[in-house]
């Protein structure tokens, strides 16, 4: 492919940790030919990128990591302003992720400089201020596609980057991503034309619908923590009495999580009929104690501990409906049109 | 007064800025960290068995370590098969960080997304193009042996509470087995290339070769049992204490132009960055570990660490040239034990766990990360909810260091009238051997 016909890519990460990013260079590392089909023309983790170099007419901006600071915000805008296609990449991007866990402990750790807005000593620099509460990219710009996972599994990340940086350029190798998307999204992806605006790159179902344990009967006759005896292959984590969040999370990885005997903690964000996660948790779980004994399942009930923290492990700043702020990839505006591929 | 800021600095595992101010005299660099990562306040209130989930925010290795403060705090003791398949883990994670280093630093020479199938690039000279095609290919093996072991390579699951969550399969062990031999290969012919194209002088490093950190005292976990090691910076023991007292011996200093911390002795005092000697901070990494000058258990790798002592001299060493050799050496060993641990005999056995009976109230643990030593100390409530936690991060305890790296490269490059392009990659080459 000539260097005129390749899309044009940037890379970036706000509050986070640097694994989705590290996710895309490892793609790099797999598929060793990101450069055939895109030019990189803004990454400051890898090419030490600034901010003065980015230009109009970016294809694809591949955004991770959560909105915390004044900094962030800012990327995140200017990153909109300059691209075609804004894809929130992770859960911190795509619901605030762990960074969001903070708001719940009061995110107290930030300089004082900071927290207040940036003011500091003469003479020395400082930093971007704080935002009141963690954010996701689509609370701040208007999204058009999301990866979610934390980290995004390489297979969805893969299926992301060929449907929108390399549209179809590479059949051959899109069956084995195609088979794990919804069909849609994988009849767009094989005719090299963008798949709908507000595609999550996911599976359609719950994450209980891949995973490979036996289900058997689902009565909560006891709650058992993560630290207590249970069996680590076979059955259902759930029946067995731990939370579980597979019943509520949005299929796509595999159930990574569940296949290695340790519970989903929900990294794909909420199911894609579920209006809140949390709701959907409490809902399932109760509905099945079992005893009919008030002061049995009063019992039961003590041995819950941290729900918020355990149900919006990765999405409270998004998806808790008690918390949550307005979306910005409700509006509409040039993006549907640009969508249509 | 000037104020010049080099954004973003490449290869950071936060994101930094350095900014550079001069007011007449030798220019002040800032190395900045420029978005918080508020883990206390996320792991506040968490049940204190999730702890190996949320922390590795910080870097994958925490889960391990935050996994063996558990086993503390539960007063569990792992099955020796768990304990195998955790270091089997921290090893392909040691692989997995230091290949990464190495691609970055040839891909300083060699563009990482050069199409070399395209007639642009083709008309160029790509000699480095197999190296670092060599790289990125062991990488992601190292990456496939962190999946197998640790469920996910960036934020593994499998290590809990007592031990591991489950066996590996039948399939996993000549795969494991086949990639540490892979891995341990190429890092043989990775020394191969540094020992003749970036170590000797005037090559790939340049003038930065000579650029030192130090002198500064190092802190590392010792070789066996659950103490650390503090070094002065003439390599002489200066103390050992246990894990659980890292935070009555080190404190954290914050400035208002930073995310992170600076961690110091508290026994010196916060002196500042600009002191001489600073005596008030310590460094961890490869180099710290290697500046006790023990010799090495594996062949390979302490053959390598005796050409390091041979070429630039025994022991401690701060220069850049000499933390680029740690991290070859150390690529080595852990290839190297990688091969040794990834027997079937070895990452097999009939109990994978130790089951706890009751909630703990407080557990520590130190563990050896590829980044450099890394601590963790929690207090949990009757309900084991977490009440307290602390952790000492490579990128807090190295943060002092990576201001003196960045002041020294900036002196140096405003010396010779560098443009502020190439010293920012003076900088960041710096910094990468840390």
């Amino acid at each position: 492919m000539r260097a005129e016909q390749k899309k044009k890519l940037a890379v970036y990460t706000a509050t986070g940790c640097r694994a989705c990013e590290q996710g895309i260079l490892d793609l790099n590392y797999q598929v060793s030919e990101i450069g055939r089909f895109a030019d990189p023309v803004f990454w400051p983790y890898v090419l030490g990128t600034p901010w003065e170099a980015l230009q109009d007419g970016v294809d694809v901006a591949l955004f991770s990591g959560a909105i915390r600071t004044e900094a962030d915000r800012q990327a995140a805008l200017k990153l909109r302003e300059k691209s075609q296609l804004m894809v929130a990449v992770g859960a911190c991007a795509a619901f605030g992720g762990l960074p969001g866990l903070a708001d719940l402990g009061g995110g107290a750790e930030a300089p004082a400089a900071a927290a207040a807005g940036g003011a500091a000593e003469e003479d020395k620099p400082t930093l971007p201020g704080i935002e009141p509460q963690t954010l996701c990219l689509s609370q701040v710009v208007k999204v058009d596609y999301v990866v979610p996972g934390c980290p995004p599994t390489q297979n969805l990340l893969w299926a992301a980057v060929l449907a929108l940086v390399c549209r179809g350029e590479s059949p051959a190798r899109l069956s084995y991503a195609a088979a794990r998307l919804p069909e849609p999204v994988a009849e767009a992806m094989a005719s090299g034309m963008l798949p709908p605006r507000g595609t999550t790159f996911a599976g359609e179902k719950a994450v209980c619908g891949s995973c490979s344990r036996v289900k058997e009967e689902k009565k909560f006759g006891t709650v058992k923590r993560p630290y207590q005896e249970y069996q680590e292959t076979g059955r259902c984590l759930l029946e067995q009495g731990l939370i579980c969040q597979g019943v509520a999370t949005q299929e796509g990885c595999g159930g990574i999580c569940t296949g290695v005997g340790v519970p989903c903690r929900g990294c794909f964000g909420k199911a894609p009929a579920i209006f809140d996660p949390g709701t959907k948790m409490v809902s399932a779980i109760s509905s099945t104690f079992d005893s009919k004994d008030a002061k049995e399942i009063s019992g039961l009930v003590d041995n819950f501990v941290d729900l918020a923290g355990t149900f919006y492990r990765y999405s409270l700043p998004a998806q808790c409906s008690l918390l949550a702020t307005p979306d910005q990839s409700s509006e509409t505006d040039k993006g549907c049109d640009r969508c249509r591929g | 007064m000037s104020r010049v800021t080099l954004d973003a600095l490449r290869w950071q595992e936060q994101p930094a800025q350095a900014t550079v101010t001069v007011n007449g005299g030798a220019p002040h660099v800032y190395f900045q960290i420029t978005a918080p990562r508020d883990v206390a306040a996320m792991c506040q209130g968490r049940p204190v068995e999730e702890l190996p989930r949320i922390l590795p925010i910080l870097s994958p290795a925490h889960h391990l370590c935050a996994a063996q403060a558990l086993d503390r705090l539960f007063g569990v003791e792992p099955p020796p098969v768990a304990k195998n398949m955790r270091e089997a883990l921290r090893l392909a994670l040691f692989v997995r960080h230091h290949l990464r280093k190495f691609y970055f630093l040839v891909s300083s020479v060699e563009h990482p997304f050069t199409d070399f199938w395209s007639q642009d690039a083709r008309r160029g000279s790509h000699s480095l193009r197999p190296l670092l095609d060599d790289l990125m290919r062991h990488g992601s093996l190292a990456q496939e042996a962190a999946i197998i072991l640790g469920g996910r390579a960036d934020h593994p699951v499998t290590a809990i509470a007592g031990g591991v969550s489950r066996a590996l399969r039948e399939e996993h062990h000549p795969r494991l087995a086949e990639i540490a031999e892979a891995c341990r290969s190429c890092a043989e012919r990775l020394a191969g290339f540094l020992r003749e194209s970036v170590f000797p002088e005037g090559k790939v490093l340049g003038e930065l070769r000579g650029l030192a950190a130090g002198p500064l005292a190092s802190l590392t976990a010792a070789p066996e049992g659950d103490g650390l090691v503090l070094r002065d910076a003439r390599g002489a023991e200066m103390e050992r204490f246990a894990a659980a007292a890292v935070f009555d011996k080190v404190d954290l200093h914050r400035e208002p132009w930073s995310h992170e911390p600076f961690a110091f002795l508290k026994a010196k005092g916060w002196q500042g960055l600009g002191a001489t000697p600073a005596e008030g901070l310590f460094f961890v990494g490869p180099l710290a570990r290697l500046n006790g000058g023990v010799a090495l258990a594996t062949p390979l790798a302490e053959a390598e660490r005796q050409r390091l002592v041979e070429a630039i001299g025994p022991f401690p060493r701060f220069e850049v040239v000499a933390a680029y050799w740690a991290l070859l050496v150390e690529l080595l060993s852990a290839a190297e034990g990688l091969v040794a641990l990834c027997q079937v005999e070895k990452l097999t056995g009939p109990v994978l766990r130790t089951i706890p009976k009751a909630p703990g109230r407080e557990g520590h643990a130190a563990l050896e990360s590829p980044q450099g030593l890394i601590c963790h100390h929690f207090r949990a409530d009757e309900r084991g909810l977490v009440e307290e936690v602390r952790v000492l991060d490579t990128a807090t305890a190295n943060n002092g260091l990576f201001g003196i790296v960045a002041q020294r490269a900036v002196e140096a490059s405003l010396a010779q009238k560098r443009p502020w392009e190439e010293t920012k990659k003076r900088i960041e080459l710096s910094l990468l051997a840390y």
